[in-house]
This record gives structure tokens, sequence and C-alpha cells, in this order.
């Protein structure tokens, strides 16, 4: 008799098998209320197929006077998310200090601070745009106020992780001798943290720039607004050279962060 | 007496640090003053978002039923766009993985066509979806699966590539088939990754479920943008508040799952 060897430990069997029943009862379940079945995709496939062929393939551009709009938006979407990022990176940081237990100069405030930054961040940028397009009207500044919150949101938590995540002999041994909160800041966190802030600044400003392009599409302006102008206006071979330009804006961007961070976390 | 200080400065620092930041502040000041937003109008407006928030604030629940109905809606199309591009994720990141069939024109046609496809954001494609495929939930799963399949058959391939060479080596050697060889040893090695993403990902779904609304596609989202538009801010406030909720309660099962990983 051949008795099989189990290859992987029972308890993590246990807990794949725990994972894939979960898995499949969420998928029945979530069918059913939906009425999703991926046959329909197939049975349209054809329909799919002639989208794809005739209305959409080959990308042409737009009129040549539009061309500079085009560019011009491009650069607002982009100028968008910088400034956003960064005008919401300062404040993150010194909101971040209070965030923290054990850095914080009032540590009961801490978890009052995370809370605050956990209810901005679990609501979307766009729904906090359409709450603020109803007060503000609309327009860039609206858009920029948007992702303001959003990145000023989910840097607050990173930033907190990231000196929570440092070691913390240096904070209580400056604490120790009596350094003052500032001081203790500018000695102890910010020569060890800079690096890992500056990193995830990075990061947002990945996100923030496609999240600048779906703004835009409800009225924040930039590049988002023009594809959704030409996708209503079924111009979608147009369209189509515009999500090429949105494709390649975001892969120089993150090509240019990728080779910063190297430099940063050298 | 000697008076003279201690240096307290750190010579290790990374001298490209200083220069960053001084690029980014340039960017910054040039960025502002491209987009010319006109701050007093915006500022004498401040008051108004008070404003808003207070009817926000004054949930009304009549609506109960449809807002329900469509966060249900909103929470399925996440899940089951997970679910679906958890599948082709692993199909293509078996591809794009560079060890798995040693074929290194293949990895690198499959990594860069889904280079192409993540970098356009999630809402474009519903919207084309949607042309296609008219309203309904097809559209949302369909359009979310795009971008979702593409982060994972990028995030899925680096985890397959992490696994060390030698395991690969070993079952070579036995004369496993390629195939064999990502089912048996690959895949099972990465399984803790796969779900480590897996809940990344149905967070950023939920939120990016929550916004396609907005563009068009049904859900929670059409609710939103539709009562804010109708100022009919009491059912927003509702559904508002459910989004954060949601999205609230699947951060934290996230973070115990994360935690007993580890």
């Amino acid at each position: 008799m051949t008795k099989r060897i189990p290859l992987i430990a029972r308890d993590l069997k246990r807990l794949y098998t725990g994972f894939l029943i979960a898995a499949v009862l969420l998928f029945i379940v979530c069918s059913v209320l939906t009425n999703f079945n991926v046959m329909t995709l197939i049975a349209n496939g054809d329909a799919f197929w002639e989208f794809i062929t005739e209305d959409f393939l080959p990308p042409a551009l737009p009129k040549a006077d539009r061309i500079p709009g085009v560019l011009s938006s491009v650069l607002v979407t982009l100028a968008l998310a910088m400034s956003a990022t960064t005008v919401a990176a300062v404040f993150a940081f010194f909101v971040a200090l209070f965030g923290s237990e054990r850095v914080s100069p009032f540590p009961r405030l801490a978890k009052l601070v995370r809370g605050f930054a956990t209810f901005l961040r679990n609501i979307p940028a766009l729904v906090w745009a359409f709450i603020l397009f109803s007060s503000l009207g609309i327009g860039t500044g609206v858009g920029f106020v948007a992702l303001f919150i959003t990145s000023f949101a989910f840097m607050v938590r990173a930033f907190v992780e990231t000196m929570e995540d440092v070691s913390q002999d240096c904070v209580e041994s400056l604490q120790a001798v009596g350094a003052s909160f500032p001081q203790r800041v500018t000695q102890a966190i910010l020569p060890s943290c800079l690096s890992g802030f500056l990193s995830w600044f990075l990061y947002c400003v990945e996100v923030n720039i496609r999240a600048s392009t779906i703004v835009g599409m409800v009225g924040g302006g930039g590049v988002g607004l023009t594809l959704f102008s030409y996708i209503k206006s079924f111009q979608y071979d147009i369209a189509l050279s515009i999500i090429l330009l949105v494709a390649v804006m975001v892969i120089v961007v993150d090509r240019v962060t990728g080779k910063l961070r190297k430099e940063i976390l050298k | 007496m000697n008076r003279e200080k201690i240096s307290v400065k750190c010579r290790q620092r990374n001298r490209f640090i200083p220069g960053f930041l001084i690029g980014v502040a340039v960017l910054t000041v040039i960025s502002l003053l491209y987009l010319k937003i006109d701050w007093l109008k915006m500022a004498s407006r401040v008051p108004d978002i008070g404003g808003v928030f207070w009817e926000l604030a004054h949930l009304d629940f009549s609506n109960m039923d449809l807002i329900f109905s469509s966060l249900v809606e909103t929470v399925s199309i996440a899940v089951l766009s997970l679910l679906y591009s958890l599948l082709l994720g692993i199909l293509f990141g078996m591809l794009a993985a560079k060890n798995v069939f040693k074929h290194p024109i293949l990895s690198a046609a499959v990594q860069s066509f889904f280079t192409f496809l993540r970098a356009v954001p999630t809402p474009v494609w519903v919207l084309l979806m949607l042309v296609c495929l008219g309203m309904g939930p097809e559209a949302g799963v369909a359009g979310l699966c795009v971008h979702t399949t593409a982060f994972f058959t990028k995030s899925f391939a680096q985890s397959f590539e992490d696994i060390p060479e030698e395991t690969i080596e070993a079952l070579e050697v036995t004369g496993t088939g390629r195939l064999s060889i990502f089912f048996n040893a690959v895949l099972p090695a990465s399984l803790g990754q796969i779900v480590a993403w897996a809940g990344m990902r149905l967070e950023t779904n939920f939120s990016e479920c929550a916004i396609l609304g907005m563009v068009g596609a049904g859900g929670i989202g059409y609710v939103i943008s539709n009562s804010l538009q109708g100022y009919d801010y009491g059912t927003a406030g509702v559904a508002i508040l459910l989004v954060f909720l949601v999205a609230y309660m699947i951060e934290r099962v996230f973070v115990r799952i994360k935690r007993k990983f580890n």
C-alpha cells in the first residue's frame, strides 16, 4: 500500500481550504445577486470585436487646432497631481507627528487624529469631488481640494506607520535627556524617516496621476474631461489616442518615480 | 573649559534628498501657478462646505431599500471582479513570470501589454465596456476586471519570480513538466502572497466600484451622484456613510488577516 506524503503542513492546508470554500461561496452568492454570467460576455463577443475593430481602431488624432488644447489638458492633470500631493504631504507630515502615540506631545489625541484620517481616507476621491462640486462649483480648484483630502489622509496613515516602524530608541533616548518636541522631531524622526516619507510621497504622486484623470472626468478639468467629452460624443478613435496618451503619461511618471525612489532609498 | 559643541550632524546623509526636495518645491510652485486656481473665490465659498455637510448629516432613511440594494450590487461587483481577475491573474502571471516557462519573449510581451492596461484608469475601461455591453453589472465587472487582472498579473508574476531557483531546478532534474512545476511548486509557495494581494485589491476595488456609478454605471455611486445633483442630501448622506462603513470594515478585516499570516 502506498501512502502519500502530504506536501503542505496540515494547518496551512486547512487555512487554504477555508479560503477556497469562502471564495466559491462568495462567487455563487454574488453571481446570484447581480445576475452576472460570463456567458453573456462570450455571447456578446461579436459586438465586442466589432466595436474594437471598427470604432476603436485605428487611433485617430483630434483635429489639428484641438491638439494644443489636449496637450495643455495633460499638463493640467500633471500639475494638479503634483501640487495637490506636495501640499498634502506638508500638511500630512505635521499632522502625522500628532498621530503617533510615541512621538506626539499629546498621546491621548493620537487616536483621534488617526480616526479622523481614517474617515477621510475611506471615502473615495470622487465622492469628495461630488460633495465639493455642490458647494464650491465645478473647476480645477475643486479637483485640487478633492485630491488633497484623500492623499492627505492616506499619507497621514503611511507616515504614522513609517514612524512606528523605525526603531523608537532614538526618540526615547532624546526624550530621556530632556529634548523638546521640535528637537525630537528634527534630530530623531526626520533623519531616520525622511527617506521613508519621500518614498510614500512618490507612491502618492503615482496614485494621484490616475486619480486626477478620474476626478477630471466628472468636472475637475484636465485630460480626463477631454477624454470624457470624446467618449460622450462617440468619437472613439480619437478617444483611443487620448487613452494612449494617458497611458504614456502614467508609464513615464511611474518610471521617473521608480528611479527617484531608488536614489532616495540608497 | 572647552565649550566646543559636539557635532550632531549625521555624516552618511543621502546627498540626493536635498536636491530632490528643492526640485519638488519648484515643481509644485510652477504647477500651482499653471493651474491658476481662483483661491479667493474658493475661499469665499468655503462656508458653503459646512452647509453641505450640515445637510448631509440630516440622514434620510426613506430610500433605504434603494440604497441597500445598490450597495449590495456594488459589493457583489467588487467581489466578482476580484474573483474572476484572481483566476485570470494567476493564468497571465504564469505567462508573465520569467522562471515558469523560461520564454523571455513571451513574458516580455505579456508584461508590456498589461503595463499598458494598468496605466489606463479603471473608469475609462468601464465607460468603454458600457458602450459595448450596455448598462448593467456586466459592464462593471468586465471593466473592473481589466484593471484588476493587469494589477494581479504584475504582482503575481513578481511573487512567482521570488521563488528560489533551486526549487525549480530540483524539479527540472526529476523531469517534471513545466506546468506541473508551476502547479506543484511555484503556485503553492506564493499562495500566501496571493491572498495578501487579493485582500489589498478588494479594498481598492470596492472604492473604485463605488465611484463607477458616477461615470454612468449603476450601483451606490449612481445613488450618491444622483441624489447630490438633485439636492437630496439626506439620501446621499446615508449612502456615503454606508460606503465609508463598508470600506472601513474591509480594511479592518484585511488588517486581521494580514496579522494572522505574519
